[in-house]
């Protein structure tokens, strides 16, 4: 734990009837860091913003916000918090929605009606101020719970899988909201199981499956860490003369293969050097050969997918 | 606690509210429906129902038949024929009256036989036999013509039987500790019957929109935006105190409209062509100070009670439509308490009265029901209302707890046993 850190979360649980959804976590995020909290569905990532947030209790461990223990909802005004499951009163004015929600988290009134005539001018939805919510269309209803997530400028946004059912646009919106917090200060974190968008906005990620922490650092040591040896390739036609190629296993022991494009894990000991010359003779046409880091994506794929085998393999174990 | 948050709560509840349709019109309808029940029943006495068309059924009751058709004709309240039986085809001419009865040309038709002046048993056959109205006139005629008729029989003259019977009329006159009131038996019963409905609506409508603004926060998933900045206590406190504002401000714009009833009343009856002596017939009871403190009281923390309880029932439901269900023991236990005010009103100081007075469901509708119908001792409303207070402390206590947990599970609907364990949770 660090002076620093606006987060910590010290080996928290959380327990449900039949089943544990978050066991022994611990997390600190540091201030002004874009954090991406990854893992497949069902990992636990909602139940360990909701702990963080204070609106469930954990069984076990504590949370510490703003280095003190007094919970989310003290600190409201100071927090952006957008679930993943979204709503609004659908009979309420646009404006009064938005005032109410600044309100509810501790913000004075004025403050609140200033800012959301701000933030409506801004995305474009000041001619809607007056309208119900209920008349909006759902791309301009996201928008306002963004607006409703970021109108007080909170020090610290918690952002529960914000991308899923955006459209491009609003997607882009977003990002762009998110990003210009961030480099104002902000704190971000956001879960996610979409690797691309994590990759290339998160300075630290941890990755979670089955309510254990499977990874966690900043992005650049994590990728360092995983080691191995990484070519990106692409083919002008559709790669199909290069498969026989990728599925030696003496050569490519991991491959994630799109067809024109793929990343491909070197096997141990495999000179990349060896691997073109064996793609040119094949008669494929490269269009690109490159040696990378692993992707975001390859690392999730190699953790998660190595945590789901160990537990299925203590599974087997335990009732043989 | 943070008041801010709970008042932010408490506005939105409230504006959101009074600015719908359903506030304006039920608003504006309510005194329409006062006005309603408290003029009509005194139009209608006053210009009272149409005689009753009837035929007396001679059987061979020597003579009796004529007497009693003379005695029901004078006055206007019945149009008599008087029909012979032929002693051998009596079913004929029955069934012809009975069919003139369907035909809606008789309203029904009464049978004298030999032996009806010994043993006093009519038989009455008519469409309006559940008319208590009717049967009572009728029964009145009749007893007065028994009377007269076996008097007469043994000798008695019959102008000292008739001064014998001339009406008599008990005049009511409420009494309490400040003397006579000069209120009438019927305005006192009428002003406890119509508080007691009244309280009804008034718990049930609003605890209902309670319940209701918990679903939308749980059906529009809200509530987790909610809940992640104020305790749900504050969530729950806010809407209870926002809602009942509302069920205030819209009893004060009655009371007020009310109070100018009373004051210009005779010209607004006027106005819609009721003339004073019809206006004279309606009974505006006598309302003092303390029982308007004491109804409110009642009604503040009926409502608090009951809406903690449909919060709960809001909070472990997903759909207004379960909803429906789940709401019937709570609507049940409010049910009770107008069930029961009839026989509470027979008799406001018995043990019935006494023993609901006391329990905390029941005590917001009876209490103020008893405390205009008789006097009660001061001791009796401070422990009814203690305990009620009490109690209501308890209620939201435990019903915010079930609450805190139920607001955010979605799915199958938490057993009686699963609720009490969140209640138990800490």
């Amino acid at each position: 734990m660090t002076k620093e850190s606006v987060v910590d979360l010290e080996r928290i649980t959380k327990r449900y009837a039949g089943h544990v959804a978050v066991e022994g976590l611990s997390l600190s995020v540091p201030r002004g860091v874009v954090f991406g909290l990854l893992g497949p569905n069902g990992a636990g990532k909602t139940t360990t913003i909701r702990m963080t947030m204070n609106i469930i209790v954990p069984d076990e461990g504590s949370v510490r916000l703003f280095g003190d223990a007094l919970g989310g909802r003290h600190h409201s005004a100071r927090i952006g918090y957008l679930p993943e499951e979204r709503g609004l009163y659908k009979k309420m004015r646009v404006r009064d929605m938005l005032i109410f929600l600044a309100e509810a988290k501790g913000v004075k009134r004025s403050v609140g009606a200033q800012q959301a005539d701000h933030w409506l001018k801004r995305l474009d939805l000041a001619d809607w101020s007056q309208r119900k919510i209920e008349e909006l269309s759902k791309g301009m209803q996201q928008k306002v719970q963004f607006i409703a997530t970021m109108l007080h400028s909170p020090e610290l946004l918690i952002l529960d899988e914000p991308f899923s059912g955006l459209d491009p646009i609003n997607a882009q919106a977003l990002k762009d909201v998110i990003v210009e917090l961030a480099r104002g200060g902000a704190t971000v974190i956001f879960s996610t199981h979409q690797m691309d968008v994590a990759e290339k906005i998160c300075d630290r990620v941890c990755i979670i499956a089955r309510g254990h922490k499977v990874l966690d650092g900043g992005l650049a040591d994590v990728k360092r860490e995983h080691g191995g040896t990484h070519v990106a390739v692409a083919f002008e036609d559709g790669g199909d003369a290069a498969a026989a190629v990728i599925g030696d296993r003496s050569l490519v022991a991991k491959a994630d293969d799109y067809g024109p494009y793929a990343e491909l894990a070197l096997a141990d000991g495999a000179d990349p050097q060896a691997l073109l010359q064996r793609l040119v003779e094949s008669g494929v046409r490269l269009r690109r050969f490159e040696r990378v880091e692993p992707s975001l994506h390859r690392i999730f794929l190699d953790k998660v997918g190595a945590d789901h085998e160990q537990q299925e393999r203590e599974a087997t174990h335990a009732s043989a | 606690m943070h008041l801010l948050k709970v008042w932010a709560v408490v506005r939105r509840e409230f504006i959101e509210r009074v600015r719908t349709k359903w506030f304006i019109i039920s608003t504006v309808l309510g005194p329409v429906f006062l006005i309603g029940i408290m003029v009509l029943p005194a139009v209608l006495a006053t210009q009272g129902s149409g005689p009753r068309t009837i035929a007396v059924v001679d059987q061979g009751s020597g003579g009796l038949a004529e007497r009693v058709a003379t005695q029901l004709s004078t006055g206007n309240k019945f149009i008599v024929s008087l029909v012979k039986v032929n002693d051998r085809t009596p079913n004929a001419a029955l069934d012809s009256l009975t069919s003139a009865v369907q035909a809606k040309r008789l309203d029904g038709f009464l049978l004298l036989k030999p032996t009806t002046l010994e043993t006093g048993k009519f038989e009455y056959l008519g469409r309006n036999v559940a008319s208590i109205r009717d049967m009572q006139m009728l029964e009145i005629a009749l007893r007065q013509i028994v009377v007269v008729e076996r008097l007469t029989r043994r000798g008695i003259d019959p102008a000292l039987v008739e001064e014998a019977q001339g009406r008599i009329e008990v005049e009511t006159k409420r009494i309490t500790k400040r003397g006579a009131t000069g209120e009438t038996g019927e305005a006192t019963f009428f002003l406890a019957y119509f508080v007691g409905f009244v309280l009804y609506m008034m718990i049930f409508l609003y605890a209902v929109n309670v319940m209701r603004s918990v679903i939308e926060e749980k059906q529009t998933r809200i509530i987790e935006v909610l809940v992640s900045s104020m305790k749900p206590f504050e969530l729950m406190l806010g809407k209870v105190i926002g809602v009942g504002g509302v069920g205030l401000f819209q009893s004060a714009i009655w009371g007020v409209s009310a109070l100018g009833l009373l004051a210009y009343g005779s010209a607004l009856f006027g106005m819609i062509g009721i003339s004073p002596e019809q206006a004279a017939a309606v009974k505006f009871p006598v309302i003092g100070l303390w029982f308007v403190l004491v109804t409110l009281g009642y009604f503040l923390f009926g409502y608090i009670i009951y809406s903690a309880l449909f919060a709960v029932v809001g909070a472990s439901v997903n759909t207004e439509a379960e909803a429906q269900q789940a709401q019937m023991p709570v609507t049940m236990l409010l049910v009770a308490a107008i069930i029961l005010m009839p026989a509470i009103l027979q008799e406001p100081g018995g043990k019935l009265g006494v023993t609901m007075g006391m329990i905390p469901f029941f005590s917001p509708i009876i209490m103020p029901i008893r405390y205009a119908a008789s006097e009660i001792p001061p001791a009796e409303i401070a422990l009814s209302f203690g305990v009620l207070v009490l109690s209501t402390f308890l209620t939201v206590w435990i019903a915010a707890r079930i609450y805190r947990v139920g607001i955010l599970m979605y799915g199958k609907r938490p057993s009686l046993r699963e609720m009490i364990r969140w209640a138990r949770e800490t």
